[in-house]
């Protein structure tokens, strides 16, 4: 069945693959990863404050962009940002915005909003007395959220975050709609240049999957170990 | 040191408080009692601004606590507070949990807040336990904690919800010991609590509270001779009748 196939040609792109694709893939991932869990945190706290208008933007924010395919905000991004940037900056032409900050960009804010559902369910399954302990020694709202509720929020919630990195880590690879070469798109360069898209594609694929499952089966490792005592 | 005057509460429509008022003498122990749902422990919870009231006013030393200028976080600070469920935070050290607070709020340095802590830790009769989370320890030794944490502070006074409510029976007393021994060094406390034994041992004064309002507000020795209230007799009949 393989007899047509030529695997000469992973051998030959390898290096390209890896150091030029999976690098910029890892790059965007952790950096968007980062972003994420930063904006999405900043989002659960408004969803969860008491202060309706905050609450009500941080929502309507959350549920619109979870409401759009990824590929239509990667590309709305794409092509507004620079004019968007222009409008901010009052220029008259439209900035000037590289394919890595443009997708960076997308996926910090697109990935906060799955992120901030996360946070909102870690917020929300510490017991409201530890907040009240926390208020009660004197510490204000930031105090008590950045030394008592979050802490504990993050580790009840790292097996889900990390979860939500692997699909990011996947949907990375949608900025190939941008002809950025990621991993996906520098294979599918290889593979139309030397007319070996099944090769290729089955190779992405299989990386993809041993990437995947190796993070999941560390995840499943790390939840049975870091549960909290109470 | 505590003035309650006239609080009143609603939770939507429903009204948990209605005119409450009382005072809590500087060096005083006044101790709430009253059936579940009469609104002792939201009493409690409103003396340090955690539970909103409608009407009314607290003041705490002459701060009033439901003035939108005053600065909670910094009165707060100054008044003890111990929680039916101790509340001491899961991912910390004992003495994490003991210097937080001194460090964060007060400014302390950390070896000043470490020596405080320690020694109301040894205070408590805990000082091996130091290292251990939270997790580790008992109920009875987790609100030790608790109260080691308030004192801290070097609160003016101390508000107690239900301190031993959570405990199992062995372990009441460990807790109840250092409240009284706190008592008669002369702390200002605010206790809910059904322990009577703990109200007879050390109380100024017994509130009784039912259906959200104060009932009774009574000497110690007036209250468990003779009540005035009918409500507040039954009450009493029944948990001390056994």
């Amino acid at each position: 069945m393989f007899a047509n196939f030529d695997f000469d040609v992973i051998e030959r792109s390898w290096r390209y693959l890896f150091v030029t694709g999976m690098a910029f893939t890892l790059r965007l991932t952790l950096f968007a990863m980062a972003g994420g869990i930063v904006f999405g945190t900043l989002l659960a706290m408004m969803r969860l404050s008491s202060i309706k208008p905050l609450a009500w933007v941080a929502g309507t924010y959350v549920n619109t962009l979870r409401s759009v395919p990824l590929v239509l905000v990667i590309f709305w991004f794409y092509f507004l940002v620079p004019y968007i940037g222009a409008w901010v900056l009052r220029s008259d032409t439209p900035i000037q915005v590289g394919a890595f900050a443009s997708s960076l960009l997308t996926f910090v804010m697109f990935e906060a909003c799955y992120y901030c559902e996360i946070m909102r369910a870690g917020i929300q399954s510490i017991p409201r007395g530890q907040v009240s302990a926390g208020y009660a020694l004197g510490l204000t709202y930031w105090q008590s959220m950045a030394l008592v509720v979050l802490p504990q929020a993050f580790r009840n919630m790292l097996p889900v975050l990390l979860t939500q990195t692997i699909v990011l880590f996947q949907d990375v690879s949608l900025v190939y709609v941008l002809s950025i070469t990621d991993f996906v798109g520098a294979a599918s360069k290889v593979a139309e240049r030397d007319g070996r898209l099944v090769e290729m594609y089955s190779f992405v694929a299989v990386i993809y999957f041993a990437a995947c499952f190796a993070l999941s089966q560390f995840v499943r490792r790390l939840q049975a170990r870091i549960a909290v005592v109470r | 040191m505590i003035k309650i005057s006239g609080v009143s509460k609603w939770y939507g429509s429903f009204q948990v408080l209605t005119e409450c008022s009382t005072e809590v003498a500087k060096g005083e122990v006044v101790v709430v009692c009253g059936p579940s749902g009469s609104g002792k422990s939201t009493l409690i919870k409103c003396v340090n601004g955690l539970e909103p009231f409608q009407a009314g006013d607290i003041a705490v030393d002459g701060i009033s606590v439901g003035d939108p200028k005053t600065d909670l976080p910094k009165l707060r600070a100054r008044i003890g507070m111990v929680f039916q469920n101790f509340e001491l935070f899961p991912h910390m050290t004992v003495t994490q949990n003991l210097t937080l607070a001194q460090i964060k709020v007060l400014g302390r340095s950390r070896d000043e807040a470490l020596a405080k802590g320690l020694a109301l830790l040894d205070r408590v009769g805990l000082k091996a336990h130091a290292d251990k989370f939270p997790g580790n320890l008992s109920g009875g030794q987790q609100q030790r904690v608790a109260i080691a944490r308030a004192l801290c502070m070097d609160p003016i006074a101390m508000l107690f919800d239900e301190p031993t409510s959570a405990l199992d029976p062995e372990m009441i007393n460990e807790v109840l010991d250092v409240m009284v021994q706190l008592a008669q060094e002369g702390m200002t406390m605010m206790v809910v609590t059904h322990e009577m034994g703990f109200a007879r041992r050390v109380a100024d004064r017994v509130i009784f509270m039912d259906g959200g309002r104060i009932v009774e507000d009574a000497l110690k020795e007036e209250f468990f001779g003779t009540p005035r209230s009918e409500r507040a007799q039954l009450f009493l009949s029944k948990i001390l009748g056994h």
